[in-house]
């Protein structure tokens, strides 16, 4: 009885150590993010997560500017947020891959103090059956269009003064934090915007602007059903793994995520555990978060290994059946 | 009754760490499989200087039909001439802009059918996202991803209709700027995170043809290429590259050949190299149970390692931040 009581004494006091030395060392630190009258920006903003997150935004009192390529789409969305909320936000049409035209509706929205980079297109498709010309469009759109997006704000978010703490958040992917068959040019723009985040809030925190990574796992918005419909067996398999959810369910929890500064923001539990297992080298401003990961790091590794071997068996079934 | 406890406590310790090996040892997959390299076709891309280069010296070393392509057919000629001295071999070579798919779909079917493809082409600047120009995070991307998936697809095709010519071997030529983000590689380090999306979903389409998928994390690499960037690198880039120092380009091919021919999913090059890869597994495949297990053991420990650099990179950053407002 002893030695049970003092080695569970031993294993509290070791917890307690460990929270308090990750109080000291995490960073950066975490920051809140306030919305009300200020400027949030969100590109893709015409429809699925994008159009959801604006109607958030708005109810919150920001001043919200929207950007996506159809002046059409984005007249709708205007109109349904006016419907909505009663107010105006603005809108700006420009294609994400050419940067003058961003640059220029950057400009001339004004300086920006939450930036949501949220365009995204998605094809599933084996990477044999896609054309190079499909890869080179999600890459483009994905990560190259980020980074003008980004690139085009940056100065005037540096050069805002007393304005408070800014952000910028990159609406990534579940195929963000896993690779799987039938993404692979998916997954790639997904994972490249991690490096882009991770570098970046190194190079942007001094000007105390924090960046934030957003994972939604599959959502039920129109580029989705479009999807659906096209993408191979494997993919929805695998991928029914992790459920999907409602656009104004993935909304409130990634706009909740992006107040409190979080750097990576996830919307259900497994969605959870999944960027427990892929954190790597990802900073992490909270304690608790930190000495989850730390404890659990080894059990979830573990779990996805698990994960794995049913992907694969699948993928082994699944191959012979179709030989 | 009491003296029964702490020995059955002894008795439980081992059994748990017993037993997670030996689930592993059932679950791994991939199952692990060798690359053999004697006589077989490899295709190396950026194959005329560097890392690639190194390779191409290894490849033929071990008696394999070498093929190297590259944009410049001048480099290219001195490299043909450089192995040849070397090695008595004679490698194929062609030129092409991976940018180009149809030039490489071109150079490729010249080649013939490959058993191991090489994609190890790829530039890098480091520089402040707001000092790099658009047109340059571009080149970076277009070059070390989009670049990637045109070889891959144009190599695809010839390497799943081989018949009888044993296990088959894609490896991607990264960097562990794409195990993490530094300040700096913004571009660089995204295009390079992008061939892990890649590799993970790649492995999963192409693992019923036999074909097996290799990522390598080489660490800063003493290269024509690195020599260059280094004089334009960022002080703050600089200082935070150090908590891994750099090695030899020969050492580097080395290890990568011998990950390649081991058939790993994932390749270091260095103790930290290794580290590093531990604590940014994610959701990669692990073929060896070995390493599955102690990736487990050591995750959790390894994150608040990599916690503990985190503290310090930004502890850095301000202060260098704060010398430079004054």
């Amino acid at each position: 009885m002893a030695a049970i009581s003092s080695v569970f004494l031993f294993f509290i006091l070791f917890l307690v150590s460990l929270l308090i030395i990750l109080a000291f060392i995490v960073r950066p630190r975490s920051v809140k993010i306030p919305i009300k009258s200020r400027h949030v920006f969100i590109t893709g903003g015409s429809s699925g997560i994008g159009l959801a997150l604006a109607h958030r935004a708005v109810s919150e009192g920001a001043k919200v500017s929207i950007l996506a390529r159809s002046t059409e789409n984005l007249a709708e969305a205007k109109r349904s947020i006016q419907l909505a909320t009663g107010v105006e936000v603005a809108t700006f049409s420009a294609d994400v891959r050419d940067y003058d035209a961003v640059s220029k509706a950057v400009d001339e929205s004004g300086p920006i103090d939450v930036l949501i980079v949220n365009q995204g297109v998605f094809i599933g498709k084996e990477l044999e059956k896609q054309s190079p010309e499909e890869v080179k469009f999600m890459i483009d759109v994905n990560l190259v269009g980020s980074f003008n997006v980004i690139k085009a704000a940056l100065p005037a978010m540096k050069a805002r003064e007393g304005r408070g703490p800014a952000s910028i958040s990159l609406v990534s992917s579940q195929a963000g934090q896993a690779g799987i068959y039938g993404y692979t040019a998916y997954s790639a723009s997904k994972f490249g915007l991690q490096g882009l985040a991770q570098a970046l809030q190194q190079e942007v925190i001094s000007d105390d602007i924090h960046v934030t990574l957003l994972f939604p796992p599959d959502t039920d918005t129109p580029g989705f059903e479009e999807e659906l419909k096209k993408r191979p067996e494997l993919t929805s398999i695998i991928a029914a793994s992790s459920g999907s959810m409602k656009t104004n369910e993935v909304a409130k929890i990634c706009f909740d995520g992006i107040k409190a500064g979080k750097f990576t923001v996830t919307c259900h539990f497994i969605g959870f555990l999944l960027s427990i297992a892929s954190t790597g080298m990802s900073p992490q401003g909270s304690f608790w978060l930190a000495l989850i990961e730390v404890m659990f790091g080894g059990l979830i590794r573990l779990a996805s290994l698990v994960f794995q071997w049913q992907w694969y068996k699948t993928i082994e079934k699944w191959s012979q059946k179709n030989k | 009754m009491a003296a029964i406890s702490p020995f059955f406590l002894l008795f439980l310790i081992p059994i748990v760490p017993l037993s997670i090996l030996a689930i592993l040892a059932l679950i791994v997959r991939p199952r692990p499989i060798k690359i053999p390299i004697k006589s077989r076709h490899v295709f190396i891309t950026g194959g005329s200087s560097g890392i690639g280069l190194a390779l191409a010296h290894r490849a033929a070393a071990e008696g394999a039909r070498v093929s190297i392509l590259a944009r410049s057919a001048g480099k290219l000629e001195e490299a043909k001439k450089e192995i040849q001295l070397a090695t008595g071999v004679e490698v194929a070579t062609f030129s092409a802009d991976v940018r180009d798919y149809d030039a490489v779909s071109k150079a490729i079917d010249e080649s013939g059918p490959i058993d191991v493809l090489i994609v190890n082409q790829g530039v890098f600047t480091a520089k402040e996202l707001v000092k790099h120009s658009p047109e340059d995070v571009k080149f970076t991307i277009d070059v070390n991803l989009v670049g990637s998936f045109n070889v891959i697809k144009a190599a695809l095709p010839a390497m799943k209709a081989r018949k009888d010519r044993g296990p088959a071997s894609i490896s991607l030529v990264s960097s562990q700027a794409g195990q993490v983000g530094v300040y700096g590689y913004a571009a660089y380090s995204a295009s390079k995170f992008g061939l892990q999306g890649l590799a993970q979903a790649l492995q999963q389409e192409v693992i019923a043809d036999d074909i097996h998928v290799t990522l390598i994390f080489p660490p800063d690499t003493n290269t024509p290429g690195f020599e260059e960037e280094q004089k334009s690198r960022p002080e703050v880039t600089a200082i935070i590259a150090a908590s891994s120092g750099s090695m030899e380009t020969e050492e580097v091919a080395r290890k990568a050949m011998d990950g390649i021919k081991a058939g790993k999913f994932t390749v270091s090059c260095n103790f930290e190299g290794f580290l590093l890869s531990l604590a940014t597994t994610g959701m990669s495949p692990q073929r060896s149970f070995w390493l599955a297990f102690l990736e487990v053991i050591t995750a959790g420990p390894i994150r608040l390692i990599a916690l503990f650099f985190q503290w310090d990179w930004y502890k850095a950053i301000e202060k260098w931040s704060k010398t430079k407002t004054k």
